[in-house]
């Protein structure tokens, strides 16, 4: 055991740090989602530009090939220079790029790997269903075959960005006889194909990224599978392996700059009793334990990073990391909102303050496989607990 | 940066676990053998971190605080605190004597807990002739009073005295080394006792039946345990990067260590409870062992306990 970085890797920190240090956007991204598109693509091809995008990318897909704990370096450096979330370039970069890299053909890799780095295409994540969230295996958007294309009919849910995409990876239904996991494929649907209607969804916290996806006779090319007919279940499963990766790094260093900053703001801030808030004893106790927190969500990161960089998975201990990140994240919202007082109520929808973080944050254990299924993985397979 | 285990210390750990299970199994807490002070210093477990020609083990403090996990996981007598952390300060005041002394075993030293009003609480008491008090601002090592007045403790694997305290110290070290080595080793005793009571319960769910299904299959029971899981891993984390920062003396270290410690105590104290419920009514009984693991982890909030304010402070 080490926690010290090698004289390498320091050098690579301070490359990461000047490079960041020049060229991180200095105003924040717009709340719009056509300026917020535009501001994210600009970003992407600025990174592409200066040699960092997909840096977990192997280099012969024009990726960087950055080692675990070089990514960790990128992703911490990034966090501290205050750059911004990936926003529209999410799902290509971190889902749907691995997955065709992994298994993707040689025609799909070619025509679409350039263009994700490059931000000239947006990719959305067409998994959920009404009837099927957190149970994937229950999706019913089905797929018939007919001649060299696919006839897609059925609906999608919390689709993030549909309404600005360019092309989807699409959980359909191939085979409706076949068992839950069985039967199912993975698809690339462009998203202008007729028959495509997207209907964007606000949320209480008035932002407007998700929508719902509703297919009509959408006719996609057979040639658009990745990994064979019927065998989405398993690619499915490597994309969602690439979304438990080094990814959540940034979040979490900028959590604990969050952190950070409401114990200057509890020291610097008078309550109506006229003393300093975080004379408050339980207030101190809640900063204290939230500070503590995210210290160990960073051990744990590394921690889980050493298991793969060892042994080359992560094991069910990455839901863990997963399920600890997000309630911890919400517990610092709901301290942020708590320092705030009557404040809070000056909330209107289009505004990004702490209230808007905190409604927001409600989707953190919801999104990408609930607390709950997390809770369920952690039982059944670090635990041994039957189902 | 690898915060893996090497083969070297892995083997270490598993050679101590497998000990632990043959020759001191949680079940038998109360009633630890007499000859256990020299077993466990012929284990090495005294001096993990201290050199090898005084008879340490040479190893890091973050193999000593995965080793000593093992300990706390299995009850190990709350004592080995103390002489873990007088071994070193023995070694920092140049007593080697002493050192190698309370390395072999022959040296008994039973745990001081923070003095108050000139009044001292004193664990492990049974069989000391020394008594350990480590603060922030140093340690002492006294010997210990002829007459002590030995009583039961919450935590019946362990003895306790209140005594007055000695006017002088045999040795004394100032600096705040010794309270975070203190610290960390409490904080690894604190995290085998969560993970402890994390697999008490997931046994029991495993294989308890209810309305004809293991209780380990519903939700009610299933969530508890994987919140079980989840704060052990984060005091794992937490312990063994804490460790290492002792190790290559970073400035972060003491507040590394107070994290590890505050996690590691909660873990303890909130899988302790959830255990007892997971086992129900026979979690509520005395001949149970959940009940040993809770009231062990309340003996350890009181060893080296953490502030709010250490935690806020810089």
């Amino acid at each position: 055991m080490d926690i010290d970085y090698s004289t390498s890797e320091m050098h690579f920190r301070e490359e990461v740090r000047a490079w960041l240090a020049v060229n991180t956007p200095k105003e924040p991204r717009p709340f719009d989602g056509t300026e917020g598109r535009a501001f994210d693509l600009a970003w992407q091809r600025r990174q592409y530009d200066g040699g960092w995008a997909g840096i977990n990318w192997p280099t012969e897909y024009g990726g960087r090939g950055l080692s675990l704990i070089e990514q960790i370096i990128w992703f911490e450096e990034y966090a501290r220079a205050g750059a911004p979330f990936i926003g529209v370039c999410f799902v290509g970069v971190n889902h749907g790029g691995p997955t065709l890299i992994a298994r993707g053909s040689e025609d799909q890799k070619h025509y679409h790997l350039p263009r994700i780095l490059k931000a000239e295409t947006i990719w959305c994540q067409g998994f959920s269903e009404p009837g099927a969230g957190s149970d994937l295996a229950g999706i019913r958007t089905h797929a018939r075959i007919d001649g060299d294309e696919l006839v897609i009919n059925g609906s999608k849910i919390w689709t993030s960005y549909a309404d600005l995409a360019d092309w989807q990876e699409l959980l359909v239904r191939t085979d409706p006889n076949a068992e839950r996991h069985k039967g199912l494929s993975w698809v690339i649907c462009d998203m202008r194909t007729p028959g495509i209607t997207v209907r964007p969804i606000r949320l209480m916290s008035g932002q407007i990224d998700l929508c719902e996806v509703f297919y009509d006779e959408v006719r996609v090319p057979v040639e658009n599978i990745v990994g064979g007919i019927d065998q989405g279940w398993s690619v499915a499963m490597s994309t969602l392996g690439f979304e438990r990766g080094t990814g959540f790094i940034a979040e979490q260093v900028s959590l604990a700059a969050h952190v950070e900053q409401l114990i200057g703001r509890a020291r610097e801030t008078t309550g109506t009793d006229g003393r300093a808030l975080i004379a408050s004893e339980r207030l101190a106790d809640d900063l204290a334990t939230l500070r503590a927190e995210v210290t160990a969500l960073k051990a744990m990161t590394y921690r889980t990073v050493s298991e793969v960089a060892r042994t080359g998975t992560p094991g069910a201990e990455a839901s863990i990391v997963r399920l600890y990140t997000s309630e911890l994240s919400q517990r610092v919202a709901r301290c942020e909102i708590g320092m705030m007082g009557q404040t809070m109520l000056d909330f209107s929808y289009g505004m990004k303050d702490p209230t808007h973080r905190y409604l927001y944050g409600f989707a953190q254990t919801i999104a990408g496989g609930s607390a709950q299924i997390q809770r369920n993985i952690i039982g059944e397979r670090v635990l041994g607990l039957p189902k | 940066m690898d915060l893996y285990p090497s083969d070297t210390e892995e083997a270490v750990r598993a050679a101590s676990e497998a000990y632990l299970r043959d020759h001191i199994p949680l079940n038998a807490a109360r009633l630890r053998p007499d000859g256990i002070w020299t077993d466990m210093a012929a284990m090495g477990w005294f001096g993990i971190a201290l050199p090898e020609d005084i008879g340490g083990v040479a190893m890091s403090h973050g193999a000593e605080a995965l080793v000593l996990a093992e300990l706390g996981r299995y009850l190990a007598p709350i004592g080995t605190i103390a002489m873990a952390v007088a071994a070193n300060v023995a070694i920092a005041t140049g007593d080697q004597a002493l050192a190698m002394d309370i390395l072999a075993g022959t040296r008994r030293v039973a745990l001081g807990l923070t003095e108050a009003g000139g009044q001292l609480r004193v664990l492990e008491v049974r069989g000391a002739n020394m008594v350990l008090v480590t603060g922030d601002n140093g340690a002492s090592l006294y010997d210990a009073p002829v007459d002590w007045t030995i009583n039961d403790c919450l935590d019946p694997s362990t003895s306790q005295a209140i005594i007055a305290l000695p006017p002088k110290a045999r040795i004394q070290t100032t600096g705040s080394r010794a309270a975070n080595h203190q610290r960390l080793v409490a904080a690894a005793f604190a995290l085998g006792c969560a993970e402890a009571a994390r697999d008490m319960a997931a046994g029991y769910a495993r294989v308890r039946e209810q309305f004809g299904r293991p209780i380990g299959s519903f939700q009610g029971v299933k969530h508890p345990c994987a919140d079980m899981a989840v704060r052990c891993s984060a005091a794992r984390a937490q312990l063994l990067y804490a460790a290492l920062t002792l190790d290559s003396a970073r400035e972060d270290a003491a507040f590394q260590i107070a994290v590890a410690k505050r996690l590691a105590d909660a873990a303890a104290i909130g899988n302790g409870r959830a255990s007892i419920q997971v086992h129900g009514g026979m979690g509520m009984t005395d001949e149970c062992d959940a009940h040993l693991v809770l009231k062990r982890a309340h003996l350890l909030q009181f060893i080296s306990p953490v502030s709010t304010a250490m935690l806020l402070a810089a």
